[in-house]
């Protein structure tokens, strides 16, 4: 997922564009198709998750962690309804009437809210955690980088130092460079 | 007492009471003879330094001479004791003979190689040397055995390789050396060399004849005298040795009877180094005491000559002249009209005399022809070439000077006036108008040339040019250079006296860095193959000079040139090391007296080790010039444990403590500090052991270091690794918090997928049933 975004941002606006259109024009396609071989369950399935698409619209997180946690959740509560439609013999008017059951869209809808509060009150949970498993991983690292200088000497730390000495180093080479760059502009 | 000495007195007695022009029929005067021998009369050739009128160099016409007992001061930087005048002023070298006794309970007595008992507190000055004071000695194995021994003054360059050939040689006409070794003279607290000689039972020749003068008669001068000088001579010469010490006064009757005279000792001091100036040939003489040289048997030869004039004579016939009269009136006349030009010489006399103290080496007699003169064989008489006669006399300092040889010599004394004529041209003029040689003018300018082309560099100097000029005006002298004047062959004891003298070598650095040795072998006519060796040795030395690192400069100038040269460290200075091989036990037995926060090295000792010590520890020097401490004391460590490895000494238990606890910086090379604990456990283990091959195998062992060199590697890739992996939690702009919350998003959504899955699994399954 990382790859990707990074591969995503690697592209000129341009490029990005031309590959939205393409996924949409895939989406379409398979919409089509759906419709086509099982049109019931597609209706049920876009009137029951549309929390999760309007999630998926209106998420910013990076790898659209909160669209599929209320996806997954929402799911759960359209799934009953998919099996029970399944079973029945005419299928769109069944799903025309699930869609328009009240309760049905209560229990779609509630589902797809419990996902919300989930993606809203677990995540902060689960960083304080991650926070203090972090701090104990650093504090682990340094005690071996310590342990490493008692046998060695400071000189074992030379090859990180000549590391941040280089970057250091790059760091005022380009900054040099930039402020060259901005001198060399011409002004009007 | 001997008839020799009797007839000897006889003689004197009558020849005291004698009028000059009636004296021993035989004997004519040099210059009546020289008279009839050449035909000439000329007589200013004839008596040189006779008080005529026509005499105007030497200085009797004038200045006033000083009195004969007070002689002038010499110049010379490290002249040995000034010559006492004794016996009718012939010079002789001060024996140190008012020296007080030592007392016996302060000073017990010490042995010289387990054998010989020497007796500080039984002083036997009459057996006195210049340099070396004599002391009754007892030979353990062979109690009844009469010896004495000289204690060497400690520090200079004794001739030890001279003494190895002679010791336990018997030769004729030369005192016997039975043995010599080092031992530490309590009296001046250092170790010395002492030599045990064979007592001579008669004393010294000089002293026999108590106030009256030395003095043979003609008869008996040959087989007293000069018949055990030349066989000593004789076999000297075989094995490669000149005695240099040929005097009057060095002559020992060897037995009770006083019938046979022997040569004393020659080993306690450089060539040469003893003898007062007239003994020795001019080209020599002009050369300060310590810088005479080796020299040959050619040497010998001339000192002969004038022992054997000193004691036919009984008194020195040209002591009113002052050194540099003197040797001016050599050069003029040469020796021998200098010598005997005023004196009654018996006619069989004249021949020997002239050749021994010819001023050509080619020409001297040497003891083949002293043999054949002895039995009775007749050689051709040498026709004395006079030195070019100058139209005008040369005036410097004002003197008159009438050679090239003794304006050399007058210019060395005076740099600053003698710069002046060089450079006016006036030398040049006089070279080429009065003394008519052109060549030797043009050389000159040559050389002026060169200076000023080289002005602003040391190499055009003053010093340098007059030193130049002084070469080309007499080749065959001494190298003349501020002060500083030696013979080639006699640089080594010169330049060791003049560090002994002043702690530095700065003059002969000078000598070295100027090149003044390959200018002196440009300006020999005769490119001998002796002269080529010497000039290759010259070339090779001053590479040792350029050098400023341990083990070369001129330390090492120092100990090549003085192979026989104790080493001069100052770690040492109570210690005595004559031999690479004793060095590494004398060094052990000084590191509990000395401070052992510094190292047991030194330029010195290192110079002193790459002279002597016959393996290549050219990488062991260059660890040790090191400026890293750490690799300079391994070099160290390595080059000791490389002469106990080669040498196989048993065990250095003072020296491996010395370096054990200087170890600290070595250690700290290698990474780990287990290993370095390691070592600094083990060392003293291994100090106790003594070894410092299996020392330096601890501090130094290659598979040890191959590992700590890995193992560190590995350690500096792990801390990097670590520090990556800090820097991607809490590196510079990483938001802690947010990637903390992004984990429990992606993890929020994990759950909820897997949720998602179970419930669908369980649908399905409560549908199913």
């Amino acid at each position: 997922m990382t790859d990707q975004s990074q591969r995503m941002q690697d592209l000129t606006p341009d490029q990005q564009r031309q590959r939205g259109r393409s996924y949409l024009t895939w989406v379409l396609l398979l919409l089509a198709f759906f419709a086509v071989i099982a049109g019931a369950t597609l209706i049920l399935i876009i009137i029951g998750m549309l929390p999760t698409i309007v999630a998926f619209i209106i998420d910013r997180s990076k790898g659209k962690t909160a669209s599929i946690c209320v996806g997954s959740i929402n799911f759960i509560g359209v799934f009953p309804y998919i099996l029970s439609l399944w079973s029945q013999f005419d299928q769109l008017d069944s799903a025309m009437a699930m869609v328009g059951d009240i309760f049905t869209l209560l229990v779609m809808y509630s589902a797809a809210a419990f996902g919300w509060l989930l993606f809203l009150t677990l995540p902060s949970i689960i960083s304080s955690f991650v926070i203090v498993l972090q701090q104990r991983k650093v504090a682990q690292l340094r005690g071996e980088q310590k342990d490493l200088i008692e046998e060695w000497g400071e000189d074992v730390a030379a090859i990180v130092e000549m590391q941040k000495l280089e970057a250091q180093e790059q760091h005022m080479e380009h900054g040099m460079e930039g402020m060259h760059e901005v001198d060399l502009e011409p002004r009007f | 007492m001997a008839d020799a000495l009797d007839q000897a007195a006889e003689t004197a007695e009558e020849q005291k009471d004698m009028p000059a022009t009636e004296k021993d029929g035989g004997a004519v005067s040099a210059s009546e003879n020289s008279a009839e021998a050449s035909n000439s009369d000329d007589l200013e050739n004839i008596s040189p330094l006779a008080e005529k009128p026509e005499m105007p160099e030497t200085a009797e016409t004038q200045k006033p001479s000083p009195p004969p007992t007070e002689p002038e001061p010499k110049p010379e930087v490290a002249a040995p004791p000034k010559a006492k005048v004794k016996s009718k002023n012939i010079p002789m070298p001060d024996r140190n003979e008012d020296a007080p006794p030592l007392d016996a309970a302060e000073h017990p007595p010490v042995t010289v190689n387990g054998r010989y008992v020497v007796y500080p507190s039984m002083a036997l000055k009459e057996l006195n040397s210049p340099q070396a004071m004599a002391y009754a000695a007892e030979d353990r194995r062979e109690p009844g055995r009469q010896v004495f021994a000289l204690v060497c003054k400690p520090g200079l360059p004794t001739r030890t390789h001279l003494m190895r050939e002679l010791k336990g040689q018997r030769i004729g006409g030369l005192l016997l050396m039975i043995d010599f070794g080092p031992v530490f003279w309590h009296a001046i607290d250092q170790t010395t060399i002492v030599v045990i000689y064979e007592r001579p039972l008669g004393g010294r020749f000089v002293s026999s004849f108590g106030d009256s003068p030395p003095r043979v008669n003609e008869y008996e001068l040959g087989r007293l005298i000069v018949d055990p000088v030349a066989q000593a001579v004789s076999e000297l010469t075989s094995m490669d040795f000149a005695h240099r010490a040929i005097r009057l006064d060095n002559l020992f009757f060897i037995d009770k009877e006083k019938t046979e005279l022997v040569l004393g000792e020659c080993v306690t001091a450089p060539p040469g180094y003893d003898q007062p100036l007239i003994y020795e040939p001019i080209e020599r003489a002009y050369a300060m005491p310590a810088g005479r040289g080796e020299g040959m048997s050619y040497d010998d030869m001339y000192a002969l000559g004038i022992t054997a004039i000193f004691a036919l004579l009984g008194f020195n016939p040209v002591a009113k002249y002052a050194d540099d009269e003197l040797l001016a009136g050599k050069a003029e006349y040469g020796s021998y009209q200098c010598m005997c030009g005023n004196e009654r010489i018996p006619l069989p006399l004249i021949e020997p005399l002239r050749g021994l103290l010819s001023d050509e080496e080619f020409e001297r007699w040497n003891t083949e022809a002293l043999e054949n003169w002895l039995n009775g064989q007749k050689k051709t008489p040498i026709q004395r070439r006079p030195a070019p006669k100058p139209k005008t006399a040369f005036k410097f300092g004002g003197r008159d000077i009438r050679t090239s040889r003794a304006i050399a010599h007058a210019f060395s004394k005076n740099v600053k006036e003698a710069v002046k004529i060089i450079k006016n041209g006036k030398l040049e003029q006089w070279l080429r108008s009065s003394l008519g040689d052109s060549d030797l003018a043009d050389s000159v300018a040559g050389a002026i040339t060169i200076a000023k082309v080289h002005e602003s560099s040391p190499d055009g100097s003053d010093d340098v040019l007059v030193s130049k000029v002084c070469m080309r005006l007499d080749p065959h002298g001494p190298i003349r250079y501020k002060n500083f004047s030696f013979q080639p062959d006699g640089f080594g004891a010169a330049m060791a006296m003049e560090y002994l003298r002043t702690g530095n070598f700065q003059l002969p650095a000078e000598i070295l860095a100027r090149d003044l040795v390959s200018y002196w072998v440009a300006c020999q006519e005769n490119r001998t193959p002796d002269v080529n060796v010497l000039e290759k040795t010259y070339q090779t030395l001053r590479g040792f000079a350029r050098i400023a690192e341990m083990g070369y400069g001129m330390e090492r100038c120092l100990y090549e040139l003085n192979t026989n040269l104790p080493c001069q460290s100052e770690l040492l200075r109570s210690a005595y090391v004559g031999h690479v091989d004793d060095f590494l036990t004398a060094i052990d037995e000084v590191a509990d007296k000395v401070d052992t926060h510094d190292r047991p090295m030194d330029k010195h000792i290192a110079a002193y080790i790459a002279t002597h010590f016959k393996h290549d520890i050219t990488p062991h020097l260059k660890a040790i010039s090191d400026s890293r401490e750490e690799t300079s004391l391994i070099g160290i460590l390595s080059l000791y444990a490389l002469m106990q490895w080669r040498a196989k000494t048993p065990t250095l238990f003072g020296l491996s403590s010395w370096l054990g606890g200087l170890l600290s910086p070595a250690i700290g090379t290698y990474h780990s500090r287990t290993t370095r604990r390691r070592i600094e456990t083990e060392i003293p283990s291994l100090v106790r052991q003594g070894s410092l091959p299996e020392l330096f195998d601890l501090i130094d062992n290659a598979e040890r270091r191959q590992i700590d060199a890995a193992d560190f590697e590995e350690a500096q890739i792990a801390f990097a690794h670590a520090e990556t992996e800090i820097d991607s939690v809490i590196g510079e702009g990483v938001d802690q918090e947010k990637l903390a919350l992004q984990s429990g998003e992606k993890a929020t959504a994990i759950m909820a997928l897997v949720l998602s899955m179970l419930a669908t699994t369980v649908i399905i399954f409560v549908q199913s049933v």
